[in-house]
């Protein structure tokens, strides 16, 4: 469906500011990602550049982005963005993404289209325009933007009078005025349950918010008004200090300096990126992953790849992903470009200009009807946690595409992909509206296993590799709960040869009031999204657990020892009086009473190799640091050791590793043999609810959105 | 030749066969699924998990949602692959090389052993 057709690029735009039109439409922004073609004048621009001119000033680029995200973060006050679930970018003129400071690779797709459309659609039309001064803001998918949490302030950046770049900053905001609070409402079925969604907007002129527009926002967003205002105020400051910045760079060196500069990112990125992909081997590379949620029940969700290499380009192509349905796991195709991205430039281009030229060399083909290419009013605000299986499925296909390449170093197992929160809103103890998450496990998710080292431990947040977890005493001084425990979590990590990072798991229980609404994102319950790689397991099972009606507070005050110290012990010791219940890591909204205990566990990262590959001293040393139990270190790496002194039986490790080969090889079944069996089998019936057809994932019948 | 494509396979780029990394047993033709000179076992979670309470959640996967496919060398019994399937899932031809690059690499070698004759 085609949400406009208008086309405004007339002759009086001068080439090098504008758009090519393509047809508006949320299965179409994605063409936007090209960069756009370079004309005469941006040519001479950019030969004009002397040697060095472009390593010295893409350095000192780098330097201005990184004082403009520092800006960025101490303006703000909600935790994503202090946690660094951000970016500030700059723009050539007609919007093409030039580099940027990124906390998430996401908005370096996700970021330049609105600048597109804005070119586009406003440029030329004398109701809006766009001049020196002007504030644009946005938070809609169906302009280029992602999920609506996400909300972005853009300022073109004129110099005597020539428009020359645009700059911008874009972080998340966990609340949105939905049908249910953080911003990411499990129970939305239609983009009409989650809350505002800007178009893009001129929100400010002559450098000032209007007072009028930012009241419009913190209208939307009653249940954390004060958070509403200063972020904005905060993506502002940060895209204006960049916007300054670039000014500045004009005065000194022309117009036509950095115009040259910004456009030569985007050509050589697209260039290294094409040398680089050149190297490795041609082919066609396949992968899968899973979901097992759709955010109000559990049900499999599958993302499936096809990455076909011919010498310096890949095409991505989807088919055979399940088909859309009616709740917020739908996406857009630019939203799973965006989570590609997340792999792309922290992995194979870590060291690229994080432009949309160094995606330049990628086709996407995504089915329309299928859950990354849903219908224009779909509920997308969960969009970022189902596209966990793109991470998964891109980072499982490239890495065998790189593996025979000098590039074999920028390979790895999947990431935890789980995206674990615990989203809570209400009253604060300092009588404060708040509607916030819990950064701590958001952040604290395993790495996959490398080809030559273990994922790091809780190394950060799979969606925002550089995000902080926040102090947790943060946290209790600013939100009305108690953190019984965070740390990290045993055995969560995929076994291997290289082991994956450890998640976490923390427990908070609610506090100073009465009530406090809650709810929680995860996955990796009923099936590991984290995959391993080349023999390596994925990560350990997350199960949520509530105890509710608990007598934590009179244990505390009694000061009894017995309290739990970690998700196992909270459910197999139930030291707590209280009612339990253990369910999906994906949890819908409810009320939380003083005491209650909430339980949220943060996946770890895949494994990689064979675990009988692993050298048993690292198995021994794991253990000691308690980061696998005594059944893991015997029963899956097959070690042995003297159990009091911890000392390896090298002797002994080896007949059992042995003997396990040969237990494989008798286990094992001829190809033929085994499908014949497999075949016939087919999943618990309650997961295929949205799947479609088995095992084909055909639509069975039409979504109906009201 | 001998090209490393994963940490456990290996294509001969002379014979077009797959071989295990560890011992070099062969799996057949490059040109076809390495998989299917596998031998393949499915293992229930609880096998590489332990479940370390009582009930369907409990730390573990649950069978009737998951299962753990593994891939062995029949030679020597290394894990080649994992795949984490629904029951019943195909299984997934994840490496499928463009052949052309070794028959160019021969090509390239037999005229650059011509050439120094």
């Amino acid at each position: 469906m085609s949400l406009d057709q208008t086309s405004l690029d007339g002759p009086e735009i001068p080439e090098y500011m504008r758009v090519r039109p393509i047809e508006i439409s949320t299965a179409t922004m994605v063409q936007w990602l090209k960069p756009e073609p370079v004309g005469e004048a941006e040519r001479s621009w950019v030969e004009q550049l002397e040697p060095g001119d472009y390593e010295i000033y893409d350095e000192k680029l780098k330097n201005i982005l990184d004082e403009a995200r520092e800006i960025f973060v101490r303006s703000g006050v909600t935790n994503l963005l202090t946690a660094g679930d951000l970016i500030v970018a700059i723009y050539t003129a007609n919007g093409d993404l030039a580099n940027a400071s990124a906390g998430t690779y996401l908005h370096c797709v996700t970021g330049c289209l609105p600048v597109k459309y804005v070119m586009h659609k406003y440029y030329s039309d004398p109701t809006v325009r766009v001049e020196a001064g002007d504030i644009f803001y946005t938070n809609e998918a169906r302009y280029g933007g992602i999920h609506n949490p996400d909300q972005m302030a853009f300022m073109p950046v004129f110099h005597e009078g020539e428009l020359i770049a645009w700059t911008a900053a874009l972080a998340h905001q966990p609340e949105t005025g939905a049908i249910e609070p953080g911003g990411m409402p499990i129970l939305a079925r239609s983009r009409s349950d989650e809350g505002m969604k800007l178009t893009p907007i001129k929100i400010g002129q002559d450098y000032r918010i209007k007072r009028d527009l930012l009241d419009m926002m913190v209208n939307f967003i009653d249940r954390s008004p004060r958070m509403q205002e200063i972020d904005t105020r905060a993506r502002v400051t940060g895209a204006d200090r960049l916007r300054v910045r670039v000014q500045e760079l004009a005065v000194a060196k022309g117009n036509d300096f950095v115009r040259g500069l910004l456009r030569k990112l985007v050509l050589e990125a697209e260039e290294s990126a094409r040398r680089r992909i050149a190297r490795w081997n041609d082919g066609t590379y396949r992968a899968v992953a899973f979901a097992d949620t759709i955010g109000r029940e559990p049900a499999l969700v599958r993302g499936m790849l096809t990455a076909t290499k011919r010498h310096d380009s890949i095409h991505m192509d989807f088919s055979g992903t399940s088909p859309e349905n009616d709740s917020s796991y739908n996406a857009f195709p630019h939203i799973v470009a965006a989570h590609a991205a997340i792999f792309l430039f922290a992995y194979p281009f870590h060291d690229l200009p994080a432009s949309n030229g160094t995606l330049a060399p990628f086709e996407w083909d995504i089915p329309e009807g299928s859950v990354l290419n849903a219908a224009p009013n779909a509920a997308i605000s969960n969009s970022p946690p189902l596209c966990c299986i793109v991470m998964t499925s891109v980072t499982l296909a490239l890495s065998k595409m790189m593996f025979d390449s000098e590039d074999r170093d920028k390979i790895g197992a999947p990431n935890g992909n789980m995206g674990s929160e615990i989203i809570f809103s209400g009253t604060s103890q300092h009588e404060m509206p708040y509607a916030d998450l819990d950064g701590c496990t958001l952040n604290t998710e395993g790495q996959g296993a490398r080809p030559d080292m273990d994922g790091v431990n809780a190394y950060g947040f799979p969606w925002a590799h550089a995000g902080r977890a926040p102090d947790a005493e943060f946290y209790e001084d600013e939100y009305p709960f108690l953190r019984l425990f965070y740390h990290l979590r045993r055995d969560s990590g995929g076994f291997g040869k290289w082991q994956g990072g450890l998640g976490t798991e923390t427990a908070i229980a609610p506090r100073h009031v009465p009530t406090m609404f809650w709810s929680s994102i995860g996955k990796s319950t009923h099936i590991s999204v984290a995959s391993g790689l080349f023999g390596g397991y994925p990560s350990s099972a997350s199960p949520g657990i509530w105890v509710s009606g608990t007598d934590l507070w009179e244990k505390m005050n009694r000061g009894d020892q017995d309290l739990p110290e970690d998700a196992v012990s909270v459910a197999a010791d139930r030291a707590l009086q209280g009612e339990y219940l253990l369910e999906h890591l994906t949890r819908l909204t409810r009320i939380g009473y003083s005491g209650d205990l909430i339980v949220q566990l943060a996946a770890g990262g895949g494994g990689y190799g064979d675990v009988l590959e692993r050298d048993p001293d690292l198995v021994l040393n794991d253990l000691k640091n308690g980061q696998i139990s005594s059944w893991t270190a015997k029963e899956v790496y097959q070690i042995r050791y003297e159990e009091d002194s911890l000392i390896l039986d090298e002797t002994a490790t080896e007949e059992t590793r042995d003997s396990a080969r040969q237990t494989r090889l008798k286990r094992g079944k001829p190809w033929d043999e085994f499908i014949s069996e497999w075949s016939k089998l087919s999943p618990n019936p309650e997961a295929l609810k949205y799947f479609g057809t088995w095992p084909e994932g055909v639509a069975e019948t039409p979504v109906v959105r009201i | 030749m001998k090209r490393s494509i994963t940490e456990s396979l290996v294509a001969n780029t002379e014979s077009l066969e797959w071989e295990c990394r560890r011992c070099q047993h062969t799996l057949g033709p490059v040109a076809e699924n390495y998989k299917k000179g596998c031998l393949i076992a499915q293992r229930d979670p609880k096998e590489i998990w332990e479940p370390l309470i009582e009930g369907v959640l409990n730390f573990s996967y649950d069978a009737t949602w998951s299962r753990i496919v593994e891939f062995y060398c029949p030679g020597c019994g290394a894990l080649l692959e994992v795949e984490m399937l629904p029951p019943g899932h195909p299984l997934t031809h994840d490496i499928e090389l463009d052949l052309t690059m070794f028959t160019d690499e021969n090509s390239a070698d037999r005229s650059s052993k011509d050439s120094a004759q």
